[in-house]
């Protein structure tokens, strides 16, 4: 007859923790399948709890944090004893295990694997700390955005001022570009800015590239030239050559801090930056005159919030931070700083980076186009189109490839471009204008220039006698609708290579 | 014969005669051996291809475009493959739209990808197996900043003269450089000054090049006879800097004027046969087939881009002739879906440039761009010295010997860097 025990047996097999009962002699009185899953131990009924104890202990398969031996004493002094402990197995495994005396003075062990339920229990608190620190990140941006936003909207300040009452073009032109320049950098600051405060959290990763130094400066030239200007400093960028090997923007956003400080803390003179070789990296040094740093307090201005003695009376005083974000990116990308100073005199910050590959240099834009980069870039041309809907159409055609286009209606138009100062390379007149043909107004054209610039005619009239008095005129001509293959040979060959353009009449 | 036995014609306009005739013998010569190899294993999923090939004469719009009618019309053709042809201007891409076939070129230029992105519905099918040529311009400042910083060569000065051809491929990779150099520590003290070419008479251009004590002068013109005259003019009053000329140095009617003044020249292509396993494999496959004379570094561009477009269309499921768009649009999109690595480099296209980029100044990953190759001419009656860059090159910059009196950099010597054999 079977046992009627088994079903229990069976039952206990596939519960899903170890089991293990030990009789009040101490001995293993059962131990089911799931136990033997867990641990890899010769176990078996009548083991006697010390022996089980000390294989356990001697067997790897447990990583103890005191000597395996002196566990076991422990385990073995504290047998029948209601307990609960985790482990981890050498495998990985966190495996909880529960003790609780039986009435009968024997004892009842559980190993349950609770690895899920503490990788989830790691996750949480990791998250709570995460958040923790966005908290505390969130109120370091704000006061770092206060911080460093404040140059390049003092340089847009000034231009603005500036720029209201600039009456020449070209110099106003200079200094919208400026602005420009100057907005652009805020936007980059407000992205870095929000990295540094991912810093804290721990989450920045910096994107390592090669790339020119030169590039940098002439940035950091544009952001600070003006600021410089207005205090009555020299600033001045010894370029150096060199490709270097780090995070652009986090370099961008160090050296910008020194100069901004150098700039700040300089009364008379100037500022200089510029290159040292130093074995296989370059050493950045920004020099100024100004009035140095205590030799107390050169490890101190490197500190969140502090402001040295003379700064502190100040009225236009920084937050303190500025250093402090230099030596933390610094500490990121792992690039030494240096400070010499000399109290009176000036100081001499510095950060140290390694050269890069030239040939992974960057090279700019690299999403090139015919209107960055193709023959007629930049090239002035003045389109005669009466036509709303085509004079558009050629404009936005003759713009993708770079072309400066300056379009006119009509004569009169055309003719107040020119006298504007607009000076084509290039002249392209519809034939049909309301009151005029385009070989008129590209003869008018050329008396205000003076100069027989070159010219095209296009046309839909495609009759003979049309045909035959353009040509007559000197003028090559296109009859619409104008193929831009074709467009753009006629184009070529009128500004580089005149001897191509067939003779007219032929 | 039933259809599927019936043969793939497959296009190709090259300029059989006219000036630029002897590269396209070489083309000629790279579809046949390409369109024999393939047959050899059974063609295009057991349709033998069929290549016919349409003269583009000078290369002008009117010849090319009369080229590609021809072939759509007369032979209706499913593609067409080339090498390259300067001055249609894009215009061959109208009839090849309308028609909706395939075509693969090495035209070199930037106005394709601004022709594709204008329409890229319209120019599915057009394809530029080589990089634009305005990328001439940014690799070759690298590769003279690269001599520079690595102490191959010490210049004088950052003065950089830049002389261009009248051609819009000279006038773009001249604008290209000039717009690159600043970043890169260098100064242009001449130029870009524009040229009327075809012409041999530099003297007084490289009087008024002297004057500005250049550390580098680059001649953007790429008729190897005119350059081999610049070369001459050059050498019978040279001065203290390197001498870039484009292209067309590399071939051998320039040395063949030139002479000794060839030697110490540099000269790049965006697209070469390289000197690896894979390359000279090839080279001597051509020679074997076509003989000691052909040029394979030529005939790999037209070779290269048939084997690329037989393996997209049959992963395609076949190719499409003029009118079948849903056929050639599968081919369009198994094309840019497939790196294929041919014995000059990886044919990779750009998704909306549907062009190749060059390796390194566009990609840093040598697998997924075409090495921009720079040579010297170090024996004019030897192979040009393929210095740059890594990790295609096999030998070194040297001195040139008009710089003599400086101190000369290593040697060049027979050692091979990278372990490959028969070189």
């Amino acid at each position: 007859m079977a046992d009627p025990l088994l079903p229990i047996w069976a039952g206990l097999d596939v519960v899903p923790s170890g089991l293990l009962v030990w009789a009040a002699d101490r001995k293993l009185a059962y131990v089911n399948d799931t136990f033997r899953r867990i641990c890899d131990l010769p176990v078996s009924v009548g083991l006697s709890f010390d022996e089980f104890t000390f294989a356990l202990a001697r067997s790897h398969e447990v990583i103890f944090a005191d000597e395996a031996d002196e566990w076991a004493m422990g385990e073995i002094a504290n047998f029948g004893v209601e307990k609960q402990s985790d482990y981890l197995f050498a495998a990985g495994a966190v495996v909880q295990v529960t003790q609780a005396p039986t009435r009968e003075g024997g004892m009842a062990v559980t190993f349950t694997d609770v690895t899920a339920v503490k990788r989830n229990e790691l996750a949480l608190r990791e998250a709570k700390e995460a958040a923790e620190a966005t908290d505390e990140a969130k109120s370091r941006f704000l006061r770092a955005a206060n911080h460093d936003l404040r140059q390049p909207l003092a340089s847009l300040k000034i231009l603005i001022y500036n720029c209201i009452r600039e009456e020449d073009a070209h110099h106003r032109a200079d200094m919208l570009h400026a602005m420009g320049v100057a907005a652009s950098i805020m936007e980059d600051l407000l992205g870095a800015l929000l990295q540094i405060g991912q810093l804290d959290a721990g989450r920045i990763q910096p994107r390592i590239t090669s790339f020119q130094i030169s590039q940098l400066f002439e940035r950091l030239d544009i952001q600070f030239r003006h600021q410089a200007e207005e205090k009555g400093l020299k600033l001045r960028f010894v370029t150096p050559r060199g490709t270097v090997a780090t995070d652009r923007a986090l370099l961008e956003r160090i050296l910008s801090n020194f100069v901004a400080n150098a700039i700040r803390f300089t009364e008379v003179g100037g500022v200089l930056v510029g290159c040292r070789r130093e074995g296989k990296g370059l050493r950045i040094e920004v020099v100024d005159t100004g009035r140095g740093i205590r030799e107390n307090e050169r490890e101190r201005v490197f500190e969140e919030f502090y402001r040295v003695a003379e700064e502190r009376r100040g009225q236009k005083s920084g937050l303190g931070l500025g250093l402090n974000i230099v030596k933390r990116l610094a500490d990121l990308l792992e690039h030494p700083v240096g400070l010499k100073s000399s109290f009176g005199r000036g100081s001499t910050f510095s950060i140290s980076v390694p050269f890069g590959n030239i040939w992974h240099s960057d090279v700019g834009e690299t999403d090139i186009s015919e209107a960055i980069a193709g023959e007629f870039a930049n090239t002035p041309v003045l389109l005669v189109e009466d036509d709303d809907i085509l004079r558009g159409t050629m404009t936005q055609l003759l713009r993708r490839w770079g072309i400066e286009v300056h379009a006119a209606a009509d004569e009169a138009e055309a003719i107040r471009l020119a006298e504007t100062g607009v000076s084509p390379q290039l002249i392209v007149a519809d034939y049909n204008l309301k009151t005029r043909t385009g070989v008129d107004v590209i003869r008018a054209l050329r008396a205000v220039f003076g100069v027989d610039t070159p010219a095209m005619i296009v046309t839909a009239d495609a009759e003979p006698r049309v045909l035959e008095s353009i040509r007559e005129a000197g003028l090559p001509v296109l009859i619409k609708p104008v193929s831009p293959p074709r467009l753009r040979v006629l184009m070529h060959n009128l500004l580089f290579e005149p001897s191509l353009v067939k003779a007219p009449g032929r | 014969m039933s259809t599927s036995s019936k043969p793939v014609p497959i296009g190709s306009m090259i300029p059989l005669t006219g000036p630029s005739a002897a590269d396209g013998a070489e083309f000629r010569k790279g579809m046949i051996l390409a369109v024999e190899e393939l047959n050899a294993r059974g063609g295009l999923l057991g349709r033998p291809i069929e290549p016919i090939f349409a003269d583009t004469c000078r290369q002008t719009a009117e010849e090319v475009v009369g080229a590609a009618r021809w072939l759509i019309e007369k032979h209706q053709v499913h593609a067409i493959v080339n090498g390259y042809n300067i001055g249609p201007q894009n215009s061959e891409y109208e009839p090849i739209a309308d028609a909706g076939i395939i075509y693969v070129h090495a035209n070199t230029l930037l106005q394709h990808h601004d022709t594709v992105m204008s329409d890229p519905e319209r120019y599915f099918g057009c394809f530029m197996a080589d990089p634009a040529d305005y990328w001439y311009g940014p690799g070759f400042i690298k590769f003279i900043s690269w001599l520079r910083d690595s102490g191959q060569w010490r210049p004088n000065s950052d003065r950089l003269a830049i002389i261009s051809g009248s051609k819009p491929y000279s006038i773009v990779i001249a604008n290209a450089m000039a717009a690159t150099a600043a970043d890169f520590g260098w100064r242009v003290c001449f130029g870009p000054k524009i040229v009327q070419t075809p012409t041999n008479q530099w003297r007084d251009i490289l009087e008024e090049v002297r004057e500005t004590n250049p550390a580098v002068v680059a001649n953007t013109h790429f008729y190897a006879a005119d350059l081999a005259h610049f070369q001459r003019q050059f050498m019978e009053k040279p001065m203290d800097c390197i001498v870039y000329l484009q292209y067309g140095a590399m071939h051998r009617s320039f040395t063949d004027i030139a002479q000794e003044a060839s030697v110490g020249v540099i000269v790049s292509s965006v697209i070469g046969l390289l000197r690896d396993e894979m390359g000279k494999r090839f080279e001597a496959r051509y020679n074997a087939r076509f003989g000691e004379g052909s040029t394979a570094t030529i005939g790999c561009q037209s070779y290269s881009n048939m084997h690329h477009y037989a393996v997209a269309a049959a992963m395609a499921g076949g190719s499409g002739a003029p009118g079948d768009f849903e056929q050639n649009r599968k081919v369009a999109f198994a094309l840019k879906g497939m790196i294929y690595r041919s014995v000059h480099g990886t044919i990779r296209y750009h998704p909306d440039w549907q062009a190749v980029v060059p390796y390194p100044v566009v990609t840093h990953d040598p697998s997924l761009g075409m090495p921009h190759i720079f040579y010297q001419i170090q024996d004019h009656k030897k192979p040009l010295s393929m210095i740059a860059p890594e990790p295609y090159n096999t030998e070194r910059f040297i001195y040139p010997p008009w710089m003599s009196g400086r101190t000369a950099s290593p040697k060049a010597t027979s050692m091979n860097p990278r372990g490959l054999t028969g070189l």
